[in-house]
């Protein structure tokens, strides 16, 4: 391989994979790629096919068709070696405390013993470091998972809802971290079933539904996609079911009435404006709210499009 | 395959079963068991090692496989289940070594507590009723710790066929009564072609040949057979006879040589196609 093109191989390529269990196809003629440096989001709804793909990924499930390139390679022992990966359902050995944990993978890495310290301390298990893994809570379970991704400083990380069962001081924590983590050169790919947890974090997001790939491009992209608007609710003081005539002729606003309450559909950029308008026609506002659309909507908008499409 | 990282999991595993003091325990039963079985032998007192091993075969012979079973029922079943297993390979690591691994780090277990629990046994036998039949002994632990390995490679790769802790259970219970259930279908067939059982007892009829090699195919029976052919005992199924000559202790070795290996193989064969 030419070294001018190795920045043009993805860090991970999947080419039409497919892995059907009997009857139940779980991955359905997959394509995506995963460029290096990024922090890829891989969504979907639970039982998407996103856990399987990452088995793939990582050599634990056998493809029926199609493969999986990593950094141009098929993935192999080797090149498993500078990867990371946390997975869904995960378990440790109840013996061992989690520095011997991270010992014994560290052998099975070659990877340096001496960082197991400081990873621990990274991920805030120090204190619990010589106790027995047997006795820790889902989330202690999940930095331990984490703590082991980090050993060796691998390039690619591949994690499978790694925010579960982390509360939102860890979920901050964690994102934190990946970033770090990603300015250091690292490739990621996680999952998640919730679009709040990656829309912050990720250049490119990928969905994925019933095995297949309904979208890949940026949170940016994918909201334009989606046509994903915020709902603005506003109660004014004599508002009488009528809708403000500043407001009708706006463009990108859907806005309507009930009682003393205002709706108001509209772009995230779009909300301020509304409310200065608003003020400035001296409406007396009361109280108002706003409800962010859940990705469950967003994937019903989705599926809408992509069936509307057929 | 590359040997460190065998060793690595074997380590690991070994270490694992003397942390939750299984390798301690497995030692205690043997030791105990033993010195019980030398004092039924000696009438009372401790027995030499012909009398202690006569009364201790049988026994021997039913423990060291339902310890070997329930050491290896769930090796790869159990931390597919639970998950350890997708961490584990997704390491560098191939499943060959893993499995490996795993093999060698339980085998261990067995070499160690039989070696010691029969060993620290022999030795006070040694001292109360002297060295008599001492290499016969050697002998008896050694095809102890075979037969225990047989029935590890059995259940290691019985293991690799199932995903779940429970099924592998039933599976390994099936191996515990392999040889009863082997025992009877060959008993049957025996009696099913016009064999006469009282003949046999009596010394009028002969075994039939393809009796003696069926044994090859029970290795908790053949396993006996050699520990009476290293004492020079003239016995079999039960009943003092003259064993031909094709059942020699070598032959009983190799055959349990190939009750290790081919389970084993067969379990990396499945064990690299399964999906985790």
């Amino acid at each position: 391989m030419p070294a001018t093109g190795s920045t043009d191989v993805p860090a991970i390529e999947v080419r039409n994979l497919t892995k059907k269990y009997g009857e139940v196809v779980a991955v359905n003629g997959l394509n995506l790629k995963v460029k290096k440096g990024e922090v890829y989001g891989f969504l979907g709804p639970n039982g998407a096919g996103k856990t399987t793909t990452l088995k793939i990924i990582m050599g634990l499930v056998h493809p029926t068709a199609g493969d999986v390139l990593i950094g141009g390679k098929k993935p192999d022992a080797e090149v498993r070696r500078d990867i990371g990966f946390l997975p869904e359902k995960m378990s440790f050995y109840d013996n061992l405390t989690p520095t011997q944990t991270l010992e014994f993978f560290a052998d099975l890495k070659n990877a340096e013993k001496k960082e197991i310290r400081q990873i621990l301390r990274d991920v805030g298990l120090q204190e619990a470091a010589e106790r027995r893994v047997g006795g820790f809570s889902k989330g202690m379970g999940q930095l331990l998972g984490i703590a082991q991704c980090m050993l060796g400083s691998p390039s690619l990380y591949v994690l499978d809802e790694p925010m579960s069962g982390l509360d939102a001081r860890w979920r901050k924590y964690f994102k934190d971290k990946l970033k770090t983590i990603n300015q250091n050169g690292a490739t990621i790919i996680f999952s998640s079933h919730i679009l709040a947890e990656v829309e912050d974090i990720c250049d490119r997001v990928g969905i994925i539904h019933r095995g297949r790939l309904l979208f890949e491009g940026t949170v940016q992209e994918l909201h334009r996609h989606l046509k994903l608007k915020p709902k603005l609710e506003i109660m004014i003081e004599g508002l009488a079911g009528k809708v403000p005539e500043e407001l009708k002729g706006m463009e990108g606003i859907e806005a309507s009435a009930s009682g003393d309450w205002l709706t108001v559909v509209c772009d995230y950029g779009s909300r301020a404006a509304v409310m200065s308008i608003l003020e400035r026609k001296g409406l007396k506002i009361l109280d108002f709210r706003t409800s962010e659309p859940s990705l469950e909507e967003s994937f019903d908008l989705l599926l809408a499009s992509v069936e509307g499409r057929r | 395959m590359n040997l460190k990282k065998v060793y690595v999991i074997g380590k690991k595993e070994f270490l694992d079963n003397l942390r939750n003091k299984w390798v301690i325990a497995m030692t205690v039963i043997f030791i105990v068991l033993a010195l019980v079985a030398s004092v039924f032998g000696g009438k009372g007192s401790i027995g030499g090692m012909e009398e202690t091993v006569m009364v201790l075969l049988g026994i021997a012979a039913i423990l060291v496989p339902i310890i070997s079973i329930m050491l290896g029922y769930a090796t790869i079943s159990g931390e597919v289940e639970n998950g350890s297993l997708s961490l584990l390979l997704s390491y560098p690591v191939t499943r060959t070594e893993v499995l490996l691994g795993k093999f060698a780090g339980l085998g261990t277990v067995i070499v160690v507590a039989t070696v010691a629990g029969f060993g620290i046994a022999g030795a006070v036998i040694v001292a109360a009723a002297g060295t008599a039949k001492l290499g016969s002994y050697l002998l008896f632990i050694f095809l102890c710790v075979m037969l225990g390995l047989v029935y590890l490679s059995v259940s290691v790769f019985f293991s690799t066929l199932c995903s779940k802790r429970s099924t592998s259970l039933g599976l390994g219970i099936l191996i515990f009564f392999w040889s009863s259930i082997y025992g009877t279908v060959i008993l049957g067939a025996f009696l099913a072609t016009g064999g006469d059982l009282m003949a046999l007892a009596t010394g009028q009829a002969e075994i039939p040949a393809w009796m003696w090699y069926s044994m090859f195919l029970s290795p908790a029976d053949l396993t006996q057979t050699g520990v009476m052919l290293a004492f020079g005992m003239k016995s079999a199924f039960g009943y003092a006879m003259e064993t031909p000559a094709y059942i020699s202790l070598p032959a009983v070795v190799v055959a349990q040589v190939l009750w290790i290996a081919v389970p084993l193989i067969l379990g990396v064969w499945r064990f690299r196609r399964r999906d985790i």
